[in-house]
This record gives structure tokens, C-alpha cells and sequence, in this order.
């Protein structure tokens, strides 16, 4: 069996211990026009790094061509911000992809530790806040800009096992912040209060019954009692009907049901995860977001596109194979199309209470951790940016020739409000954010 | 009371002459008896009230205690009308003294006037956890044995990283994790060239309900699995930084063992450029009043525990307005409490329903199972079986009308635990039957559900003759959750829940570390244990063994030999010094607890011995003195600093018992160590105590006032009467004015056996208001 702890009853009941009263406290729902626009930030990452020459635009600045990677996103082309030669410039213990991984998000080295990679001496988590925790540990500071989660871990095919190379989020110095690769565990978060207070609701009127029952066949002087107990579940009742009023802005997602957390499904799981991601954004759940495909060394048997090798091991491919090439630009085109289901669905949905729609207050960074796969290497992480909000002047594609990524953080904390004056390793911020204005 | 009439003398006075005739002297010149009614109304009234029940800023406190009737005369004769003493004599005081006793004064009179009934009462926040425990416990792998041998986990040392059986070196049983390899073979040996891997399993055995927290100290790859199969508590498997020591957080119902697993994962020396070549691992925790350490073996066994459910919800305190805690009286947090609590309860059936409906996703009769698991749920919830029109209502009716299985039985669960009938246990409808008396008994014994044997007699009918009951009761007294329900007594009786920090000052007690003072609260479980689950289970052990459980710190620090064989942290029985030690009343725990930080507190120790121990009644001190160390001559002892600070007549009222018993134990310092100076001068622990009637007794330390308690009428009812609040939860009252003479009579003639003194209580509570002849069944 599987008797729950403390924590995890509050994880899967998505109830905090402290939330009283009991399955109410909902947020408030009819969504008022915020006094600032709304800023959103997703993190989108998939592993094993990218396929250069059908990755980046040969041209800088307004003027570029898409190559065929990231040709799903034509259509948003005005909306995007191509970010070449940043460099991941953290070094210190653990092998490329752990660093790449744990790195990417927090800018400073791992610990040292007992995890043992292909290369290089073994470490442990990062020592250090990611800058997605960070940006929303800054929101939910504030109380025009909390929510009810903060943030929202959300993974697809992510592999139930927690080292460097499985975690980029982290809420402090080791302390990794695992992603919910289940859509049925978020949709649990997101709405068992919903569900909770449904069936609770249906069960309190029979047992006032039960109590007016049993009151009748017990003592005067213990009827009283019954009573009391009576009238404070007419008062649950009515409390609940009362919080009933509230709506949500969105109804939570149908969630195609019996799909396993397998490798085959990673396409269906990977709609179901975007759907609930948008939904909460919609509901104002939370601002924060990251997605994350997989993991680094992930080994995802594409089936669907035809591919029967495993991601990682394909990856390794001097670039002479251009059998794997081809797959590999294949398998990042496809995670490109994901984006542009998200990036679709932001953009058809109205920004609540405000005009414009949600993408235009909504930043999305689709990242990797490596450069390119069968080198290893950390330099020219793949940066693309997508949509709006954030005061990044977007329809460009840059070129930063060798910059810490570092500085990109430090732009993201800048453009939320957040004027951080390092972030990460301190001496890899020489310069400050970068000027993406 | 014993006190009422003293604290008259201290602080009020009866206003005008009692220059009336008492007695009357008829026209025929022939003397009448005194008529006490009307003595009081004259001379009494005006201070007592109408029915003695005190009168505001005169005597506010009511006219109510256990003195006799004789020591009651003797007292208005010599004290009364305060402020004229002498004046309500002979015939008078010994009428209006009857007249006082029979009226509202005694016991008897108190129940004539306010007659006490068994209440309904819900389940206590401890019965409500362990209830829910055991009902979902019945359906989860019910035929796992309970955990019988202690001393260690089952463990598994294995040559590589990998595990498989042919790397296995050695299995044997670790009494503790607690383990520095540096950079040697875990097992011996050469040191294996791919790392090595080690794995221990077995159960945990909490002793106290409570919040534990696990703890790893170790530089190596590390999980750790504690009431849970699947999900670690602690997953350290990277190791990372310095923070080498990670911790989490369990709540445990005490007297239970708990599944526990621990897999250690060692990286090869030689890998490249390693940070730490060595290996070590310590498994510790820190138990609800207890100290970090490492689990200690009596805590662990090798043999394999399923999984308990541990309710999280927090839940409104107890009502302990009765001096034990019990369910009276309803909340909106009590009710918001049992909700989420039953919530939780839906969220694991829905989530382990297969397994619990013994049932698969797949299986054509998966819904017809799951029905018959919800009947079997709410049955269990409720102690009985459900009628045609229940099983409508509790089951069908849910179940139909939910859009999805799952949801149904979700709301099933709910329905059952929001109801009265799982609610409020032992409700009789003036008709008890057979599975009242068993839901009854297993309330009082256990804090929870009847079991499979229990439920199976009521059925049967068999629990109708009060021998058939007392022997269930027999046999529940073997259960774990029974020994469990008398230490919670035992230690509310003792006051040991009350002080959470017993810490003293650490220039004057060096060495009394937060581990020694875990160490005295094990010492003084083992001990409570040990007295009562021996076959003689004598109470009067309890006061003046002379036995002492040590481990070597405690040893160490107190001066007890200790078994050079025994390991340090084992804790070995020692017979101590009888001049010294006399059972609790010397435990250094309780002494350390009625001490203040840099020195003995006669006034703390002697209230409890006058309350616990030797069980007189104390009224509340009717004026607040802080005793303040630094008002005092440094050259006066403690005993003479409170004599002082206690000698006013209002003080003495109380005080002249409180003090003699409390200065009994002036040889035992703030931690309970015995000293024969103080300050270069000796102590004398000679005590003059005066008993009810007036005369007074010599005691020399505490052997004699233990001595004293154990042969005491007084101290044996208050003992039997906290035992039977703490088991029934109901006041002894309500079960009639003579069950606890009865009680205590039978006590004595068994030799103060506390298991039989259990069972006899047990037995009536649960078939009280039992119709004797036919058993009825209840009309729901």
C-alpha cells in the first residue's frame, strides 16, 4: 500500500494545510482588469541540444528567414526574438549535459556530489536559485502580482528519477524542484478543490439527514449537541454554495482519460500539459511556467515521427550521418511544433478583462541545454523567444558572440520589475542584462 | 475540597455576633436537637449561600470536599463563625455539620444534587486518528502479522553498485544504522572496485503519536522509505554540497511499527578526480519530546510492517476542561476538521481502490466489488452492520447518483465519516446490544474500532454476560493499541505532557543535555511499562520499586553502575539505592520536571504529590506569588526560603500540606540527582504531614511518603478515577455513587493489579445501561 504523508496528501489533494476554510478560498474568479498588464513567462525546454544550420537564421536583425526547425513558427515570426551566442559559461564539477541542464536555468556551478557522468568530476544540484523561481518568488512577493501556485512545474515524458540532468528548476541551493509529468496529478492540483467541493456538496445534505435521524432516537439533553453539529453543516453547505457564485473564467480542460505517463504518448501528453497550462494561466493560477520535454541524455523514441533511435543516442552523431542529421532536425522541428500549439493557443485566447490577447503578455523561451549534441558543447545555446509583454523589442534575431547566458536572466528579472544587479555567478553578470529593448 | 474552611480563616470574616441561640429551648423548658438547617440559614448564609454555594466577595468558593463528617464538626467547632470562633459548638456544630455534609458538602450529596450522566461524546482527536487508521487497515493486506521482535534492520551488503544476489557479501541484522566506513569495505574484505551498495529493511516502531523527523547523515547516495512503498520520505540519492544531512517530516501514531526502508549507494573510489573517497551513513531521528539521536535498536525490527494510514488534517484540541480529554461539544474548526479528514480518507480509497476492493481495472464485476467493499467500509465505520434502508441510503443512493465510480465511492467515504454513527461512538438509543458493548470496549482499550473477533462475538450474540465481555476485554489487553492507551494514561497522570522544555541552566547542571532528558522520558516509559505488563501489573510498584531503567549516558550522570557488557545506548534495568529511590516519585524525569532551572521547586513537587500521588484535592491559591530566588538571603535553604514565602495563614491553608511533601524531596536537586548538602549545610528531608484528621505523621524522604500514598484510600481513588476518565472519557459519576468504592475494593483484593483494574472498568463502562436478560437490537 501507499498511505500518504502529510506532504503528499498536500501536493495531490492540492491543498495546503494551512488553507482554511476548508475547500474554499478559491481566487476570485471574475477577473478584474489589473492595474499593470499581466507579464507571463513560460520556459519551454527540450534536450540534446540542436541541429545549428537548420536552426539559426543566416541574417541578423529584422530581416531573416527561418530555417526549418523553427518554420512552425512563421506565422508568429514578428513575435519572436532569436537569441544566438549566448554561452552557458558555468564550469566547475559535473559533465556537459549536467551542467547544461541544472545551469541553464540558475547560472551558477553544481555541487560537488556523488552523480557521475560520461565525463568530467561528479557533482550534485545546483547551488543556487533558477531565474524562473526566482522571477516567481519576485511575483507572488507582491500582492498585485500573486497567485494562487506561484508556479507551475509542468514536464512531459520527464522520467521519474531526480539527478542534475532531470531538473533545471530549483527553489534555492539544492533544492530541485521536480516537474509533474502526470496531467491527471496537475488537473488534481489544479482543480481537486473543485471536484472535492462537488462531491462534498452532495453528501452534506444526507448527512443532516443522518443527524436528524440518529438525533431522534438519543436523549434530550444529547440532542442538543446534535444540533449544534447540525447547524454547522448547514453552514458548510452554505458557505460552499456562497463560493459556488464564484466562477471559474475558464472551465478546467476534458482531459482525454487512460492516457499512461509512456513514451508512445508523449504527443497526447504533451496537448494535455499545454491545454492545462493555459487553462491556469486563463483561471490566473499562476504567471509562471515551465515545460519541460523530457530531460537532458533524454532518450524519447520518436515513433510517431517514425524514429526509432533513441533522442540521446542519436544525438551523438558525428554530423557527417546525415541519416541522423536529418532525424534530429526531424525531432526538433517536432518539439517546434509543440511550441506553436502553445503559441496558438495563447494567441487565440483574449487577455482576461484587458485587450489584446494572452500571447501579447506572454513571454515564451524555448531553450536547450546544449549547443549542439555530439559536441557538447555550451556555447550558442538555443535561445528563441516568443511573444510579448516583457519590453523586449521582438522580430529580430541577434547575435551575442560568446555572452553568459547570465545576462539574458538578468534582462528577464529587468523586464519583470525585478532589478537585480547579479544573478547567478556574480562575475558572469559583467555587463549587466542584456539590451534586448 | 479540604481547604474550604481553612481559606475562610485566611480571608474573610463573618460580619456582626452570632448572639442567637443555636440550640432552642422549647416552652416546656426541654431542649430540642439542634436543627442544622436552620443553624446554617442564621449563621452560615449569609457568607455560603443558600445551598453553600458561596457568595460573592464573601466565601466565593463553593462548600464542597471530602473531609469526614467528624473532621468537618471539629473544624466549625474550633474555626467557625470566623470572626467569633467558639460560638457554634456541641449539638449546633454537629448539626449544622450534618446539615452541611448531607446537604451539598460530600460526594454523595454532590451527585444527589447534580446527578452526572454518560454524555455523547464524539471521538477524541486520538481515537479519531487511530479509527481511521484500523478501518482502512482492515482492508489493506490484513493478514501482515504484527511486529513482534525488536533490535534491529535486516541488512544487505553488496560488493557493487549493483545489487543483484550474486554480489551479496554478507546479510545480518544492524541493531542501528549508524556507520563510519571511511574508506574501507563496508563489510570487510578488500574494498570493492565498483562502489558497493547496502541495503537495509524492517519496521520502526514510534513510540508517541506525533510529528517525527527522519534524518540521513552521510556523503553518499542515499533513499530512504518510511510508511511508504513507493514514494521515499528522503530521496538523497545525489549528494550534493555540504548538505550532507537530509531531513523530513512524519507524523506517527504511537505504539505502531511502520514499514522503513534505507538503500545507501556508494560511486567507485577510483572514478576520477573523486570529492569524497569515503563512505559512512547515521540514520537518526528526532521523536515527538525527544532529542535528535540515532533510531535506536529497541526502536527497529527486521520483520516487515504494512503501511498505516496517518490522517493529516489538524484538528482542534480536545476539550480537557474535565481534566481529561474528551469529545464534548462541537466546532465549526471541529467540523471543518473532520471534513478535510474524510477527504483525505476519499482521496487514498479512490486512489488504492483496487487493491483495497480486492478487485483490477479490468475485471467485468469491478463495480458490483466495489459496492461490496463500500457496504464493508461504511459497516466498519459505523460498528455495525447496515440495515436494508442504511445500505439504500449510505451506499446505493451515492453510488448511483455519481457521474463516475470513482467519484461515488469518493462521496461514499465522505458520507460514512461525516456521519454520527462513525462520529459519536457508543450512542445507544437506550438500547444497547452487542455491538454497542463492542464498539465500547473498543474505544476504551484501544482508542478505536472493534476488530475482526470483536465484531464476529457481537454478531454472534456473545458479548451478552458481563464475563463474556470481561474476557474479550482479556484478550484486548494483549493488543499494542491497549498499551499504548494506558502509557498516554500513565503520563497524563504523571503530567509528563505538560512541560515541554525541561532544560536547566547549563553553568550549574553541566551534562544535562536535551539527549539525557530524552533519555529520562524513555527511562521513565520503560519503567511505567515494564510495572504494568509484568504479570503482577502491582500499582504500588509504580510508587516505591527501587528498580531504574539506565542507558550509560544516564549512568554516567547520575552515578548508577552500569553493565560494562550493555551498549552505551541500551537501556538495562539497575536496582538502585532503596534509601534513594522510590519508583516515579524519585524518577529523575518527574523531578527534573517539577524544578525550576537553577533549583528544586518544593511547591511544584509537592502540589503534584499532594494532587497524583497522595491524592488530596488543592483549591486554586487565592493570591498569585511568584516564588523569586534573588528576594531571598543566599544563605537560607531552599526549604526555608519557601517556608517563608509560604507562611501566611491564607498560604498555609494549602501549603501546610503541599509543603511537607514537597520538602521530602529537598535531597534531589533540579535534575533529580541525589544530594545530601546544600550550600555546605545538610538537608533534612524530615517532614511532619498532617493527614485529614488532624493528626500528623513523620516522614523521612520519600520512600515514606510513597509508602504513605500507596496504603492511602485517597490516593488509590484518585489513581482508579483518572484511570477510568482517561478510558471511558465519561465521569466515574454517571455510572453511580458506589463504582468507585466497588472499584477500589476490588483493586485491593487483587493486590492493586492495574490490567485487572483495566479490564473491571472496561467491562462495566462498555455494557452500561446492558438490558440484563434479552438483548435488544437496534431499531435505526
Amino acid at each position: 500500500m501507499n498511505p500518504l504523508h502529510r506532504r503528499e496528501f498536500v501536493r495531490r489533494l492540492g491543498l495546503s494545510a494551512a488553507s482554511l476554510p476548508f475547500l474554499l478560498g478559491l481566487p476570485s474568479l471574475g477577473l478584474a482588469a489589473p492595474a499593470r498588464p499581466r507579464q507571463r513567462l513560460i520556459v519551454m525546454f527540450s534536450p540534446n541540444g540542436t541541429i545549428p544550420a537548420a536552426y539559426w537564421p543566416d541574417e541578423l536583425g529584422a530581416q531573416f528567414k527561418l530555417k526549418e526547425i523553427l518554420a512552425p513558427l512563421a506565422a508568429y515570426q514578428d513575435r519572436l526574438l532569436i537569441l544566438r551566442g549566448l554561452s552557458n559559461k558555468v564550469r566547475g564539477d559535473g559533465d556537459g549535459h549536467m551542467r547544461g541542464m541544472s545551469c541553464l536555468l540558475t547560472g551558477i556551478e553544481l555541487f560537488p556530489g556523488n552523480i557521475q557522468g560520461g565525463s568530467d568530476s561528479p557533482a550534485g544540484w545546483a547551488s543556487g536559485i533558477s531565474i524562473d523561481q526566482e522571477i516567481k518568488d519576485f511575483f507572488q512577493s507582491r500582492p498585485e502580482t500573486r497567485t494562487r501556485f506561484g508556479s507551475l512545474e509542468f514536464g512531459v515524458g520527464v522520467t521519474d528519477r531526480a539527478d542534475p540532468w532531470t531538473r533545471m528548476s530549483y527553489a534555492g541551493p539544492n533544492r530541485p524542484v521536480a516537474p509533474i509529468s502526470d496531467p491527471y496529478q496537475m488537473y488534481q492540483k489544479l482543480y481537486g478543490q473543485l471536484k472535492d467541493k462537488e462531491d462534498l456538496r452532495s453528501v452534506l445534505d444526507a448527512v443532516r439527514d443522518d443527524l436528524k435521524k440518529v438525533g431522534k432516537l438519543i436523549s434530550v439533553e444529547d440532542r442538543r449537541l446534535l444540533a449544534e453539529h447540525e447547524a454547522l453543516v448547514r453552514q458548510m453547505e452554505n458557505e460552499i454554495a456562497a463560493a459556488g457564485t464564484q466562477k471559474l473564467r475558464a472551465a478546467p480542460p476534458v482531459l482525454e482519460t487512460g492516457i499512461a505517463d509512456q513514451n508512445d504518448n508523449v504527443p497526447r501528453l504533451s496537448r494535455m500539459q499545454i491545454d492545462l497550462l493555459v487553462n491556469s494561466f486563463v483561471n490566473d493560477m499562476v504567471r509562471v511556467a515551465t515545460l519541460q520535454f523530457t530531460k537532458s541524455v533524454g532518450m524519447a523514441k520518436m515513433n510517431w515521427l517514425d524514429i526509432t533511435d533513441g533522442h540521446h543516442t542519436l544525438s551523438h552523431e558525428p554530423d557527417k550521418n546525415e541519416a541522423a542529421v536529418a532525424k534530429l532536425t526531424k525531432i526538433n522541428t517536432w518539439f517546434c511544433g509543440e511550441l506553436r500549439y502553445l503559441v496558438d493557443k495563447l494567441a487565440r485566447t483574449p487577455e482576461p478583462g484587458a485587450p489584446g490577447t494572452m500571447l501579447d503578455n506572454t513571454l515564451i523561451i524555448w531553450t536547450n541545454e546544449l549547443g549542439k549534441g555530439n559536441s557538447h558543447t555550451l556555447d550558442n545555446l538555443p535561445f528563441v523567444l516568443v511573444g510579448g509583454g516583457w519590453g523586449f523589442r521582438m522580430g529580430r534575431s541577434l547575435d551575442f558572440q560568446k555572452t553568459a547566458h547570465n545576462r539574458l536572466h538578468l534582462a528577464l528579472a529587468h523586464g519583470a520589475g525585478h532589478r537585480l544587479e547579479t544573478f547567478g555567478k556574480a562575475a558572469l553578470c559583467e555587463g549587466g542584462p542584456l539590451n534586448l529593448a | 475540597m479540604k481547604s474550604a474552611f481553612h481559606s475562610i480563616l485566611a480571608h474573610l470574616a463573618l460580619g456582626g455576633a452570632l448572639g442567637l441561640a443555636l440550640g432552642s429551648v422549647g416552652a416546656d423548658g426541654a431542649e430540642r436537637p439542634a436543627n442544622g438547617a436552620a443553624v446554617y440559614r442564621q449563621a452560615c448564609l449569609k457568607c455560603h449561600g443558600k445551598a453553600g454555594e458561596g457568595v460573592k466577595d464573601k466565601y466565593q468558593d463553593a462548600l464542597q470536599g471530602d473531609w469526614s463528617l467528624d473532621r468537618l464538626t471539629h473544624y466549625i467547632e474550633k474555626k467557625m463563625p470566623e470572626d467569633d470562633p467558639g460560638k457554634c459548638v456541641g449539638p449546633n456544630a454537629e448539626a449544622v455539620a450534618r446539615y452541611i455534609y448531607g446537604a451539598f458538602y460530600s460526594r454523595e450529596a454532590r451527585a444527589r444534587r447534580h446527578p452526572v450522566r454518560v454524555e455523547l461524546t464524539h471521538l477524541t482527536n486520538r481515537q479519531y486518528v487511530q479509527s481511521v487508521a484500523d478501518l482502512l487497515g482492515q482492508f489493506n493486506e490484513p493478514g501482515t502479522a504484527p511486529v513482534r521482535r525488536m533490535g534491529g534492520l535486516q541488512a544487505v551488503y553488496y560488493a557493487s553498485r549493483n545489487t543483484q544476489r550474486s554480489e551479496v557479501t554478507v546479510e545480518r541484522v544492524d541493531a542501528q544504522v549508524n556507520f563510519d566506513f571511511g574508506t574501507n569495505a563496508p563489510a570487510g574484505g578488500a574494498v570493492p572496485t565498483n562502489g558497493f551498495a547496502i541495503h537495509w529493511r524492517g519496521a520502526v516502531r514510534a513510540d508517541e503519536t506525533g510529528e517525527y523527523e527522519f534524518s540521513l547523515q552521510t556523503p553518499n547516495g542515499v533513499r530512504l522509505w518510511v510508511n511508504d512503498e513507493t514514494t521515499p520520505l528522503i530521496d538523497g540519492s545525489v549528494a550534493s554540497g555540504t548538505d550532507n544531512e537530509p531531513r523530513a517530516t512524519l507524523r506517527l501514531i504511537g505504539g505502531r511499527a511502520y514499514p522503513l526502508r534505507l538503500e545507501l549507494v556508494k560511486v567507485p573510489y577510483n572514478f576520477k578526480a573523486p570529492k569524497n573517497p569515503n563512505s559512512a551513513i547515521v540514520l537518526q531521528w528526532k521523536p515527538p519530546h525527544g532529542a535528535r539521536q540515532v533510531i535506536p535498536a529497541r526502536n527497529l525490527s527486521p520483520e516487515t510492517a504494512k503501511p498505516t494510514f496517518v490522517v493529516a488534517a489538524p484538528f482542534p484540541a480536545d476539550d480537557s476542561s474535565a481534566g481529561y480529554e474528551r469529545g464534548a461539544g462541537v466546532s465549526k474548526a471541529w467540523d471543518e476538521a473532520t471534513t478535510r479528514a474524510a477527504g483525505e480518507v476519499a482521496a487514498y480509497v479512490v486512489k488504492h481502490l483496487d487493491r483495497l476492493a480486492r478487485t483490477r481495472s479490468a475485471d467485468a464485476d469491478r463495480a458490483a466489488k466495489v459496492t461490496t467493499f463500500c457496504g464493508e467500509f461504511a459497516a466498519a465505520a459505523f460498528r455495525r452492520p447496515l440495515t436494508p434502508e442504511q445500505n439504500k441510503g449510505f451506499i446505493t443512493a451515492p453510488l448511483a447518483g455519481a457521474p463516475k465510480l470513482e467519484d461515488g465511492v469518493r462521496r461514499v467515504v465522505l458520507l460514512a465519516l461525516k456521519s454520527p454513527r462513525f462520529l459519536y461512538p457508543g450512542w445507544d438509543a437506550g438500547k444497547p446490544d452487542d455491538f454497542t458493548v463492542a464498539e465500547r470496549l473498543a474505544v476504551e482499550l484501544w482508542d478505536s474500532l472493534p476488530d475482526a473477533e470483536l465484531r464476529q462475538a457481537a454478531a454472534r450474540g456473545a458479548l451478552h454476560e458481563p464475563a463474556a465481555v470481561a474476557a474479550q476485554a482479556r484478550r484486548m489487553l494483549a493488543d499494542a493499541r491497549t498499551r499504548t492507551k494506558l502509557q498516554y494514561f500513565l503520563q497524563q497522570w504523571l503530567q509528563m505532557n505538560r512541560v515541554e522544555d525541561l532544560s536547566k541552566d547549563p553553568l550549574l547542571y553541566p551534562g544535562f543535555t536535551p539527549e539525557l532528558i530524552a533519555d529520562l522520558r524513555v527511562s521513565l516509559n520503560l519503567f511505567l511499562e515494564d510495572v504494568v505488563w509484568n504479570g503482577a501489573s502491582d500499582y504500588r510498584r509504580l510508587l516505591f520499586d527501587r528498580e531504574l531503567f539506565v542507558n550509560g549516558r544516564m549512568a554516567r550522570f547520575y552515578g548508577y553502575e552500569f553493565p560494562p557488557a550493555a551498549a552505551t545506548n541500551d537501556f538495562v534495568k539497575v536496582a538502585a539505592d532503596p534509601a534513594r529511590c522510590s519508583g516515579v516519585v524519585t524518577h529523575p524525569y518527574l523531578l527534573t520536571e517539577f524544578s525550576y532551572a537553577k533549583s528544586s521547586s518544593p511547591i511544584h513537587r509537592g502540589v503534584f504529590l499532594t494532587r497524583n500521588i497522595v491524592g488530596r484535592s488543592l483549591k486554586p491559591p487565592p493570591m498569585a506569588q511568584v516564588f523569586k530566588d534573588a528576594d531571598f538571603d543566599p544563605n537560607l535553604t531552599m526549604r526555608e526560603k519557601v517556608a517563608a514565602l509560604t507562611r501566611p495563614a491564607a498560604c498555609q491553608a494549602c501549603h501546610s500540606v503541599i509543603n511537607p511533601l514537597g520538602f521530602s524531596l529537598e535531597q534531589y536537586d533540579a535534575v533529580g540527582r541525589f544530594h545530601a548538602r546544600e550550600g555546605g549545610r545538610v538537608i533534612d528531608a524530615g517532614v511532619d504531614y498532617p493527614q485529614e484528621d488532624g493528626s500528623v505523621v513523620r516522614f523521612q524522604g520519600p520512600r515514606a511518603v510513597a509508602e504513605f500514598a500507596a496504603g492511602s484510600a485517597d490516593a488509590q481513588t484518585v489513581f482508579i478515577e483518572q484511570l477510568f476518565h482517561q478510558l471511558v472519557q465519561q465521569s466515574v459519576a454517571a455510572y453511580g455513587p458506589d463504582v468507585l468504592d466497588r472499584l477500589r475494593q476490588n483493586f485491593l483484593a487483587s493486590g492493586c493489579h492495574v490490567q485487572n483494574l483495566v479490564v473491571e472498568i472496561t467491562t462495566l463502562a462498555a455494557r452500561q445501561g446492558y438490558p440484563s436478560t434479552t438483548a435488544v437490537k437496534k431499531q435505526l
